[in-house]
């Protein structure tokens, strides 16, 4: 295992809710640019990116939607449905409510079988992890959460914000237990501005699970889908002398993965210094945990003194964390 | 502090290059065939920049021996801009009836010096990750009737600049096209015709400045892409 950056994150710097609750646009969040070349850190708004990127350079970007995947099983369980599983099942997270939020490891009756609202039944079919459980459910799932459930939230969310604040513009696929929130700040008008300076986006589908948000895991295993199209175009951009700067953790581990193998199916790629970069040049990425296996995989982007640099830089300029704060672009 | 060579600084865009990269707070050795004109240029850059250090060093970038001064005046070095140039003949020929001489004169100024000048200073930049920038023209890729024998010069470094970015990894390798300026060697180009309308060659400074100062990959650039209307 690779070293990771460690930190303390002061509790004012999580952002509790979509910078519209503070006032800003979507695409009004902070921006830190880091470059590896230069090992230097400036301070920009999101809205600088098509002028901080080049002609020619190609973005890819994740289409997968956000679902309610949070579904209340009662007053002392709610269960988060986290990833399908190539057999029909889904890891699932049974929390124990409270206040806004939840903690882990809700109680798992037996005979293992959750009454979930609607009156259908969840069956545990064996633990995964010590927090994961797989599990059948007794109807299709996705219809079933788009009626019942509501979106994941941890306790730093101010109160329970509505579906659509956790979807990105380019939210089409249904299917990520939690927002692949790196996408969050894009608007029209910067994808129109991006346009006009000749970048292109392209698109990969990779359905995030639940986070390893309070443990030091690594990431399960997620469906990840990267079209032909946009394999052909990252290939011609690496060969033209482009970046591929892919948009959010998910994105590289999608694109890293169909470098390595096919491309769709269920990944369990864990991309970090250690296994580097086969197809991503660059990447825009929130600021992450302490500690985080997703920490290891931006260490496959930077040295670790610059990535400690950018991450002193943002607790000391009162960068905002999580799936609605600041972002960062990490430049080779 | 960082030091930038800049061959052909005396007028032109390595005049505006030189002003630049001195505002950027580079350290100076500038080089034209014009010795007066050079030392007017140092004039104006210390002016515009008290405390710039300049250093003008006149000289042909084809003469093996002011090459060889470069060297000296400089040592080590973190930015190579091979910026000297010549049209060639002028008004331009065509193919057919090109002198040879005129075209051998531009492969000397417009290759074989920029080679002669990275093969003295390669050892300096590799030592301290630097970088070469060498200007080229639209003209090395588009077929302008006229235009065969700076084309074909301007062609041979760029893929001397390909192929120097493959082989030396340690340090960067740009070659960019600044596009139509109003210089002395665009208006030789079209002599008596008002050439008022293209840009300044200080417009492109912020480009060239932001491909240094951000060291991006090596590779060809134009410099419009560099910042964005």
């Amino acid at each position: 295992m690779t070293a990771t950056v460690d930190f303390a994150l002061p509790a004012e710097l999580e952002a509790p809710g979509p910078p519209e609750s503070r006032g800003l646009p979507r695409d009004g969040v902070r921006m830190l640019v880091s470059r590896a070349a230069t090992g230097t850190v400036a301070h920009h708004r999101f809205t600088d990116l098509p002028g901080l990127l080049l002609p020619g350079d190609l973005l890819v970007v994740n289409t997968s939607r956000t679902l309610p995947a949070a579904v209340p099983a009662g007053p002392g369980l709610v269960v988060h449905f986290g990833t399908a599983l190539p057999d029909g099942t889904w890891l699932v997270e049974p929390r124990i409510p409270a206040g806004q939020s939840s903690i882990p490891n809700g109680p798992v009756p037996p005979p293992r079988t959750i009454p979930l609202p609607g009156g259908v039944e969840l069956a545990l079919t064996g633990r995964a992890t010590a927090r994961l459980w797989h599990a059948r459910l007794s109807v299709a799932v996705l219809p079933y959460l788009l009626r019942y459930g509501e979106p994941i939230r941890y306790s730093y969310a101010a109160r329970s914000w509505p579906l659509e604040a956790y979807q990105t513009v380019f939210g089409r696929h249904q299917g990520s237990a939690e927002m692949p929130s790196a996408a969050r700040p894009f608007s029209t008008s910067v994808v129109t501005e991006l346009a006009t300076r000749g970048v292109t986006i392209v698109p990969v589908r990779l359905h995030c699970g639940v986070s390893s948000l309070e443990a030091d895991e690594d990431p399960y295993p997620e469906q990840y889908d990267v079209p032909p199209a946009t394999a052909r175009l990252v290939d011609l951009t690496r060969r033209s002398g482009g970046r591929v700067i892919a948009v959010g953790t998910t994105v590289v581990r999608a694109l890293e993965t169909a470098a390595r193998a096919r491309q769709a199916g269920w990944t369990s790629l864990v991309v970090t210094e250690d296994t580097g970069l086969l197809a991503v040049d660059a990447l825009l990425t929130g600021l992450h945990e302490p500690r985080s296996s997703h920490l290891r995989l931006l260490a496959a982007f930077h040295e670790p003194g610059l990535l400690a640099a950018c991450y002193e830089a943002a607790v000391s300029r009162g960068y905002l964390w999580h799936e609605f704060g600041d972002v960062h672009l990490m430049l080779p | 502090m960082k030091k930038a060579l800049i061959t052909g600084a005396s007028r032109g865009l390595g005049r505006a290059l030189a002003d630049g990269l001195a505002a950027a707070g580079y350290a100076l050795v500038i080089d034209a065939r014009d010795a007066g004109a050079l030392a007017a240029t140092a004039s104006a850059i210390r002016a515009a920049e008290p405390g710039a250090d300049v250093t003008a060093v006149p000289g042909d970038v084809t003469d093996p021996a002011h090459r060889s001064a470069l060297h000296q005046a400089a040592g080590r070095l973190d930015l190579l801009v091979n910026n000297a140039s010549t049209l060639g003949a002028a008004p331009l020929p065509a193919l057919a009836d090109y002198p040879l001489g005129e075209l051998r004169a531009a492969f000397e100024v417009n290759v074989l010096a920029p080679v002669a000048l990275v093969q003295l200073f390669l050892p300096a930049l590799r030592e301290r990750g630097g970088a070469v920038l060498n200007i080229t023209s639209d003209a090395a890729a588009e077929p302008y009737s006229g235009w065969g024998g700076y084309g074909a010069v301007k062609a041979a470094l760029e893929q001397a600049s390909n192929v120097l970015a493959a082989e030396e990894p340690a340090i960067r390798v740009w070659w960019v096209d600044p596009g139509d300026l109003r210089t002395d060697m665009h208006q030789a180009a079209f002599p008596g015709e008002d050439i008022s309308d293209r840009p300044l060659p200080s417009s492109v400074v912020p480009a060239l400045v932001r491909l240094v100062e951000e060291r991006l990959p090596s590779g060809r650039y134009l410099a419009a892409d560099l910042v964005p209307a």
